[in-house]
């Protein structure tokens, strides 16, 4: 049995007096996909950040790679890829010279080759050159998702990644997840409902007033292995 | 010894303290020959500076402790420290006024001692502005611990420049530490009670300061678990 | 250190963009020169501890402004948040903002120097040389804690008026320092004359750069 890539012990957090996770616990194993649906201010935000060690926890305590998210060290944070609500884009950057920063800040071995690469792959390509605060939000969101993969993380926590996407959009980003997950990695994603994403067999957890709970009825999910999930298959 | 044990013990001897301290000011030290009365005030004046740089050291400590060990006492205890050194730094202050202003007709003076003091005045008003501009969290916490820390490393930097000004431009006026050709040994003896006696009375402040903070972070504590339980208890419904 | 030098360059990249902040700085450091020319009556007569003092007091100004804007750029869709979650260092980080705002200040100073020299009657010649140096360290020094306290004061409620309560008393002994080392060197007085005054200027630049390389990251996380 393979080690959890990510593990949270009665992980809570608190802003201010308001409980916004509770006791959850959760693990993912290396190689796996989960989804964690849920509501909005349900926390699904909350614990992604915990994840990706932008924040705290109040209590408990969450383990990536095994190590504690309050303190991963560089070559931890390397592995992980976060898509959140918020792009992390430089607005007067052009898109190239965005995911080229990125790719120089993750130490990539040719930043402008990486950067061209994942332009295309999320069909940004003609607009390389445009300053991102021309792009649309679609556009934005499709150029976050290169930022967040373009390292090729291990552990790839996606917030909500189809919010504001159109079709082509959503088929593009759905393609990079299959992608991500067939060379091995990690994807822990929160949406509204479960999108479709062929190939791909996810675990479902649904995420409501903090609380975490499993939908699906296996506990740890290995890939390829049968689950049960909200689409019903 | 229980809390209230040590809060007693605090009062009782800064009262026993300060008591002997004004006698020993008013009744029993000999008056400096050139500047008569007034001068007595340098009795308080020079045991509440010392009090007042060494609550700000106390405010850079907990803040070390703090940044290390993440637990809100030190926290609590940096912030009674820097309110409280507040209090006893602009009483050093106006102090250093009432002395100037009989001995040398002004209300005040640039001479080297004083500036320091006023600038570590400025410090902790800024340490002080800092927390009620922000939210009681994590966060500010640590904002504050390193403002202390740092604003306290600089102090040193403060003495040494103040005292290089002040001696590349000699004050018009004398300077009026004079109280430092201390011959008669009772001025030494009232100059140490004096120390004891503000430094308890400091101790006592703190503390009474300190507990309340640590009550007020207790109490958020709990109203934090309590709205995790009454969650859980909706939870069933 | 490859991720000093992206984060460097992406800073430089976006300040030459947009240019607001270097014009800014300028502007600023002219106008508090204008304001001190006409509250210190500096027409008529050729003060040279004038000139110093109104130099500083420029550059303080224009040191905070600076600071300010270099940790602005990641404020936008919480770009700070993409920086916190890669391998950067906070620590490189810090220095990169710290280069950064050096630059903008270097710039405001060059400016500031030649205003000096114009408003206050004084002449470009070798003395100018000398105080190059000193003005440097007062850069740094004042770089560094700008840096380190705009991160703190960027989220408070306080906000741009924290910042400068903050600084000055802090900064007041390489302030002292500076003024009075500036207004020796425009006198024509040597380098090894201000030896003390140097080394305080120094001594507050070690402690500045190195606390702040030491403790940028615990100011600088998003933590509720």
């Amino acid at each position: 049995m393979s080690a959890p890539i990510v593990e949270t012990h009665s992980l809570a957090k608190t802003y201010g007096l308001a409980p916004v996770l509770r006791e959850v616990q959760l693990r993912v194993l290396a190689g796996a996909g989960a989804f964690i649906v849920g509501g909005n201010g349900a926390g699904k935000s909350t614990l992604l950040r915990i994840l990706a060690g932008l924040e705290a926890p109040s209590a408990g305590h969450a383990l990536v790679f095994g190590q504690d998210t309050r303190r991963l060290a560089a070559r931890y944070r390397r592995r992980i890829g976060l898509m959140a609500h918020q792009s992390f884009l430089y607005p007067n950057l052009t898109a190239r010279e965005n995911l080229e920063f990125f790719a120089e800040l993750y130490s990539l071995a040719d930043a402008r080759a990486s950067a061209n690469q994942w332009l295309g792959r999320v069909g940004l390509a003609e607009v390389a050159d445009t300053r991102v605060f021309a792009f649309s939000r679609g556009m934005e969101q499709r150029l976050s998702a290169a930022r967040a993969m373009l390292a090729e993380p291990a552990l790839l926590l996606l917030d909500e990644p189809f919010a504001s996407l159109d079709h082509d959009g959503a088929e593009i980003v759905a393609a990079l997840i299959r992608g991500a997950v067939e060379r091995g990695a990690s994807v822990l994603a929160t949406a509204h409902a479960i999108p479709e994403i062929d190939g791909v067999e996810f675990a479902v957890f649904e995420i409501s007033r903090g609380r975490l709970e499993q939908r699906a009825h296996t506990e740890e999910v290995r890939r390829g292995g049968r689950i049960r999930s909200l689409l019903g298959r | 010894m229980n809390n209230s044990a040590i809060r007693n013990w605090l009062g009782f001897s800064t009262l026993a303290l300060m008591l002997a301290a004004l006698f020993m000011v008013f009744d029993y030290v000999p008056p400096e020959a050139e500047q008569g009365i007034a001068q007595l005030i340098f009795y308080f004046h020079v045991p509440l500076a010392w009090v007042a740089f060494a609550s700000f050291g106390l405010v850079a400590i907990a803040g070390i402790f703090y940044l290390w060990l993440g637990d809100r006492l030190w926290d609590d205890l940096g912030y009674a420290a820097a309110e409280t050194g507040m209090v006893f730094c602009t009483l050093v202050i106006v102090t250093g006024s009432i002395w100037a202003k009989p001995i040398w007709g002004t209300w005040w003076t640039w001479d080297s001692r004083l500036t320091t003091t006023f600038i570590l005045w400025l410090m902790y008003g800024g340490y002080l502005m800092l927390r009620a501009s922000a939210d009681d969290t994590p966060q500010t916490a640590r904002f504050a611990a390193v403002l202390g820390v740092v604003a306290a490393l600089d102090v040193p930097i403060v003495i040494a420049s103040v005292r290089l000004w002040r001696t590349i431009h000699p004050a018009v006026l004398v300077t009026k530490q004079g109280g430092h050709g201390l011959e008669d040994p009772r001025m030494v003896a009232t100059l140490l009670v004096s120390l004891a006696a503000f430094t308890a009375l400091w101790a006592w402040l703190l503390w009474l300061r300190f507990k309340q903070l640590r009550t007020r972070s207790r109490m958020r504590a709990l109203a934090v678990r309590i709205a995790f339980a009454s969650a859980a208890a909706s939870d069933g419904r | 250190m490859s991720g000093f030098a992206a984060v460097l360059r992406k800073d430089l990249r976006l300040e030459l963009r947009s240019g607001e902040s270097t014009l800014a700085l300028l502007a600023l450091s002219m106008l508090v020169l204008v304001v001190l020319v006409f509250a210190l009556d500096a027409a008529r007569v050729r003060s040279l501890d004038a000139a110093a003092g109104a130099l500083w007091v420029a550059m303080v100004f224009a040191g905070m402004l600076g600071a300010n804007r270099a940790l602005l750029a990641e404020r936008d869709n919480s770009a700070i948040r993409g920086l916190l979650l890669s391998p950067l260092d906070p620590a490189t980080l810090f220095a990169a903002k710290l280069a950064a705002a050096l630059i903008f200040m270097a710039v405001a100073e060059v400016g500031a120097v030649i205003l000096m020299v114009l408003f206050f009657n004084l002449d470009f010649d070798a003395s100018l040389a000398r105080l190059a140096p000193i003005l440097a360290l007062g850069a740094i020094g004042f770089s560094a804690l700008a840096t380190l306290l705009s991160a703190i004061t960027g989220r408070t409620r306080g906000g741009d008026m924290l910042l400068p309560i903050l600084a000055v008393p802090i900064f007041v002994p390489a302030l002292i320092a500076g003024v009075k080392a500036s207004a020796a060197a425009l006198a024509g007085a040597p380098l090894a004359s201000m030896g003390d005054w140097l080394k305080i200027m120094i001594a507050f630049d070690v402690l500045f750069v190195t606390a702040g390389y030491l403790l940028f990251e615990h100011v600088v996380g998003e933590d509720g």
